[in-house]
């Protein structure tokens, strides 16, 4: 099949890890018993640094040549992608399922690059980070299958293709928590998966209508009707799906697919869970990137197809950000359990995302882009220290233990970061994120800016008053907790330290320099062009001025 | 009919080859067991000269195999799939061939008018292979596991002593019941091929009752347990019942119309088309079509006809249950579409479709939430499959919505790929269930503890037939729901100018939240197949040995596990919508 041009990189970095993790675990299961549990997690890791690396390349030749080209990132239009597999899908170049218009469509832009390189650079991490795990060949070949699906869903450019590598996720997930997780892992693993199958399929209804109008003519297709994004981003905004009304039905019901993926309240119940027993390694991709298909598919979807309807329900907007903020601060501050304050702290974080393109504004929609990423580096690093704290204490319980400052002193200095970085300290990536969705919603909504500004305090009320429990406190010998009966307090080992010590140094650099490896660049100039050419116009012909 | 002439013209002979393989098959499976040295003794006095006629007498023991009736059914089964495939093939590429027969042997071209008894096209072939595929593989994975005698087992050592020795080996060579399982086997798909050939509803009445009677037997065949046989009791008076309810309907049709052809001059269709245009309804082909319905929702296993399904299907054994669900089902709907789409879609389906509607919501909704309760991973089976029934209803409700036309065609082309693709993961899905069967397990939740430990390639196959039911990417499961729901959305979602959300979603035909409850029911049920995945990799089990080795078996759970996976996503998922779509535009 001509289909497959597996010269295209990026085919080639979404189809290894998923092939290559099949042959590993079939090789682990063929040669169990033979010792090469390292090897096969070594062969992982070397994977997933490969595609790491090759991702960077990726980006530093592409972005870097159109920088070159065009003066800036503004080179890189609404609807252009780096690195398409195929022009023009209309010419058969690419089919996988012709008959139903379905595309091997895959391209990355400045929305999907910094995600796909987030992901890349995650996987090493986290499997680094848990490079002990019981049962390594599975465990690390199941992360690097993750790896393969989570990238397929930011590279897709075809609905069809996107949503089958968007619930390819769930399986490794699944097995991820039901094998490796906590206590109750047997029913986090099943709520995570039925509840987010709930809301996907609530999604796709949403696909085949959009789907369903729009129509083409194509070789060998049978309906008629094509999956193809940029096909349906060149349709008519004012009569695409028969008009605005039934725009807005759409929607609502991704906007359902996706704030459950994210979470925002009130469909967030499914995250505390999966968190919480989700082994290290997994919390640390679910917060990293998981939450993150639900901000990217809202953002390339919801608000580049559906202008209108995004102006229209602004207010709910703002008011699932808003409730998602405020409402998983206060949660976080009656949390007793670390790691479930650092769930619900996603929460809150994620409402920050829909407040940011609720603005509008190109600051606010990149700040929202930024956030993304930001908590992408801060949360897996959070979630590392959760785990290994439950690692060498046993507990997760805050008020357990006093004292870790003298007892790890690497592992409380690591939390310090962390905790910092996450309630928004200048200097640290979470901070510019935040800046940039403030300056929007001042511009889009002046002093009622006070209201999401007021709730960060809450964020620094919660994390140093968690950091103040743990770490300190408790006297010159501090109080271990009961679950260690009575033997010494050990520190990190030297791999958690290496994968926090890099998602450290990383948030601090980004937060320094946002524009690093041109990450801010790409977010601005995105969000500037998606406001000039989408919404921008859009607000013009509803007669609603910025 | 004569025949003579079937096999006169060559066309013929091509046309109608899969059926006479079935044929040639049972005669084979009845005659070659018994071939012996019986001999019969020229009676000339003095002399002693005996010639051989090969039948009776003392059986040859090679002959005696018990594998080999089940050699015999899959060399005839893989023929006739093959000769289905061929049938439709030109010069290595697919090309639709048809012929139509009238009842006196003449063959036809299908595009002159006649009253045809049979009609061979690419809608009965396609069906055809879905039967016989159905059969094969469960053929091969009986091929292992029919025990010789029922209730009891033969001792797996010689014995010393040389008469109690010579009865065991008498047991163990003795495929009797081998051979009567596959007689009723290949006679299942005889008549599933006769109905999907039939283009007259008496024919295809009589393939149906010949395919019926035959399961009903193989349901109470499995005599291991106490609850086949009352299993195969109840799944024969209720079908009985329902077969008389649809001949009732049949004859009332046939004194209405006068003859029961379907595409005909003066056939059911045309006479059905002039009734719906002159406006007066006659009560005598709807009553006959009502009849009809209930007999056919008993094949689908439709509410309220479905309360024998999970009896039957608990009871039978994993192979024949995996046939009920597969090919017994896919004939139901053969026949119903036959019924509603050739004949009275004429011009809409404005009698029925509404009463389809409801009972697939209904339907769907009581499958789930019935086998949310249930432990019985079989039952839970036979529920999902009434549950998957109230998915095509649906979508055949959808079909009666719109009309004839493109959205119709697409509708029903997705009803035979969820038909097609369902041989593999169903069938698989009762295949693992076989297996565990064969160590007398299988049939509650906690025999599938710790199975990924004990058997992953298996529990492995397991969860992608799990995760294929449920329609969970990118499976085959998935994309033939996909289609289904995306034909019921594409047909009714129109271009509304509604400018406003409310004004939309009141715009929307009801038959669109028939696809939202299909969507709404298949989050429900990943419930309960998300459990039995649970139980096999979560759970710890007391059994640390490997299953029975049963190799057969096990290629067959494999061939399955390749079709869930290939027809999911790719150039054969393509492939096969592509001979689906031209199956569908022959229904109507």
């Amino acid at each position: 099949m001509e289909a497959f041009d597996l010269v295209n990189p990026l085919t080639l970095i979404v189809l290894l890890p998923l092939l290559a993790s099949f042959a590993l675990m079939f090789v682990a299961w063929m040669g169990r018993g033979k010792g090469l549990d390292d090897s096969i997690r070594t062969v992982n890791m070397g994977l997933a640094v490969l595609i790491f690396g090759f991702t960077t390349l990726l980006g530093y030749e592409g972005f870097s040549d159109t920088l070159a080209a065009a003066g800036g990132f503004e080179g890189l239009a609404l609807n252009e992608y780096l690195y398409e597999n195929c022009d023009d899908v209309l010419t058969n170049q690419c089919t996988l399922i012709g008959a139903i218009g379905v595309n091997w469509h895959v391209g990355i832009d400045a929305l999907s690059f910094p995600m796909v390189w987030l992901t890349t650079l995650l996987i090493p991490i986290a499997m680094l980070v848990q490079w002990d795990a019981k049962n390594g060949a599975y465990f690390h070949s199941l992360i690097l299958m993750m790896e393969g699906a989570l990238l397929g869903v930011f590279v897709s450019l075809d609905l069809f293709v996107f949503y089958v590598f968007w619930e390819l996720t769930l399986v490794p997930m699944f097995f991820l928590i039901l094998l490796w997780g906590g206590d109750d892992r047997r029913y986090a693993a099943q709520k995570f998966f039925i509840y987010t199958f709930v809301a996907s399929v609530l999604m796709l209804a949403g696909i085949l209508i959009m789907y369903a109008n729009n129509p083409v003519i194509q070789l060998g297709n049978l309906t008629g009707r094509s999956f193809d994004l940029e096909l349906m981003a060149m349709m008519d905004n004012s009569t695409w799906l028969g008009g605005r009304g039934m725009q807005h039905f759409v929607f609502l019901l991704l906007l359902v697919g996706f704030a459950t993926k994210m979470p925002s309240v009130p469909v967030h119940t499914w995250l505390p869970d999966a968190h919480v027993q989700a082994p290290t390694a997994g919390s640390m991709l679910l917060a990293g990137v998981m939450l993150k298909m639900g901000a990217y598919g809202f953002i390339r979807l919801s608000v580049a197809l559906f202008p209108a309807s995004v102006i229209e329900f602004t207010w709910l907007l703002v008011l699932l950000g808003m409730i998602s903020l405020v409402y998983g601060a206060i949660v976080c501050l009656g949390q007793t359990n670390l790691k479930r304050m650092v769930a619900y702290s996603s929460v809150s974080h994620m409402g920050l995302i829909f407040l940011g393109v609720a603005t509008l504004q190109p600051i606010g929609i990149a700040g929202a882009i930024f956030m993304m990423f930001a908590h992408g580096l801060i949360s897996p690093l959070l979630f590392a220290v959760c785990g290994a704290f439950k690692h060498h204490y046993h507990t997760l319980e805050i008020g357990a233990m006093r004292g870790l400052a003298r007892h790890s002193p690497w592992m409380a200095a690591q939390m310090m970061v962390g905790w910092m970085a996450s309630l928004g300290l200048p200097l640290m990536a979470g901070f510019v994120a935040e800046v940039a969705i403030m300056i929007g919603f001042w511009l889009a909504f002046g002093w009622w800016v006070m209201l999401p500004a007021l709730t960060l305090i809450i964020t620094a009320a919660y994390y140093l008053w968690s950091m103040q429990r743990t770490i300190f406190e408790g006297g010159a010998d501090g109080i271990l907790p009961d679950s260690l009966h009575g033997e010494d307090p050990v520190d990190i080992t030297w791999h958690e330290n290496a994968g926090m010590l890099l998602l450290g140094v990383l948030t601090v650099l980004f937060g320094i320099l946002p524009w690093f490896f041109g990450m801010f660049d790409m977010m601005s100039a995105y969000s500037t062009n998606l406001v000039t050419d989408v919404l921008a116009p859009m607000l013009n012909e509803l007669g609603v001025m910025p | 009919m004569n025949l003579g002439t079937l096999f006169a013209g060559p066309d013929m002979a091509t046309m109608l080859m899969p059926e006479w393989i079935l044929v040639l098959g049972i005669a084979a499976l009845i005659l070659v067991p018994n071939l012996g040295n019986g001999t019969f003794r020229l009676p000339i006095p003095g002399q002693s000269i005996r010639i051989p006629y090969l039948l009776g007498g003392t059986r040859f023991t090679l002959l005696q195999d018990p594998r080999i009736p089940a050699g015999i059914a899959i060399v005839t089964l893989s023929a006739s799939l093959a000769a289905a495939v061929m049938s439709q093939i030109t010069d290595g590429i697919f090309e639709m061939a048809s012929a139509c027969i009238e009842a006196n042997g003449t063959i036809t071209d299908c595009g002159v008018d006649r009253m045809w008894m049979l009609k061979v096209d690419t809608t009965a072939r396609i069906f055809e292979c879905i039967f016989l595929a159905a059969c094969l593989l469960a053929t091969l994975a009986n091929m292992n596991r029919l025990q010789a005698t029922p209730l009891k087992s033969i001792a797996a050592r010689a014995y010393k002593d040389a008469v109690a020795e010579a009865k065991r080996q008498a047991k163990l060579y003795n495929n009797r019941r081998q051979v009567d399982f596959y007689v009723l086997l290949l006679m299942v798909a005889l008549g599933m091929s006769v109905v999907a050939i039939s283009a007259n509803l008496f024919v295809l009445f009589i393939g149906l009752e010949l395919a019926s009677l035959a399961t009903y037997v193989l349901v109470a065949f499995h005599k291991e347990t106490k609850e086949g046989s009352e299993a195969g009791m109840k799944y024969f008076i209720v079908g009985s019942v329902s077969s008389a309810a649809g001949l009732y309907g049949l004859s009332m049709l046939y004194l209405w119309n006068g003859n029961l052809a379907i595409h005909s001059g003066v056939g059911l269709a045309a006479s059905w088309e002039a009734m719906a245009a002159s406006g007066t309804w006659d009560a005598l082909p709807v009553l006959g079509l009502v009849f009809m319905l209930a007999a056919f929702g008993f094949k689908v296993s439709a509410v309220p006809f479905h309360f024998a399904t999970p009896d039957a299907y608990d009871g039978a054994s994993g192979p024949v249950a995996g046939v009920l669900s597969t090919a017994s089902k896919a004939m139901g709907f053969l026949v119903l579409m036959r019924v509603l789409l050739s004949i009275t879609l004429a011009d809409d389906g404005g009698v029925w479709y509404c009463a389809i509607g409801a009972i697939a919501a209904i339907t769907m909704t009581w499958g789930n939430i019935a086998a949310l309760g249930s432990r019985n991973p079989k039952r839970m089976l036979a529920y999902s499959s009434v549950a998957h029934a109230g998915y095509i209803l649906a979508a055949i409700a959808a079909i009666g919505a719109v009309g004839p036309g493109d959205a119709a065609t697409l509708i029903a082309a997705a009803v035979i790929f969820h038909l097609a693709v369902m041989v593999s993961f169903k069938l698989g899905a009762f295949l693992v269930i076989s297996l565990l069967e064969m160590e007398g397990r299988g049939h509650d939740l906690s025999d599938y503890h710790g199975l990924a430990r004990r058997e992953p390639i298996i529990a492995v196959s397991m969860f992608v037939f799990m995760l294929a039911l449920a329609g969970v990417p990118p499976l085959s499961g998935f994309l033939s729901k996909l289609l289904m729901v995306n034909g019921i959305i594409s047909a009714t979602v129109g271009a509304s100018s509604a400018s406003t959300l409310a004004a939309a979603t009141g715009s929307l035909s009801w038959v669109f939240w028939l696809a939202i409850l299909i969507f709404m029911n298949s989050a429900v049920s990943v419930f309960y197949y998300l459990r039995i995945g649970v139980v096999m990799f979560f759970e710890e089990s007391d059994r640390k040995m490997r299953m029975s080795r049963a190799p057969f078996t096990r290629i067959a759970i494999m061939l399955c596990l390749m079709g869930a996976v290939v027809f999911g996503f790719g150039p054969l998922a393509n492939s096969l919508i592509d001979i689906v779509m031209a199956a569908a535009a022959g229904l109507f």
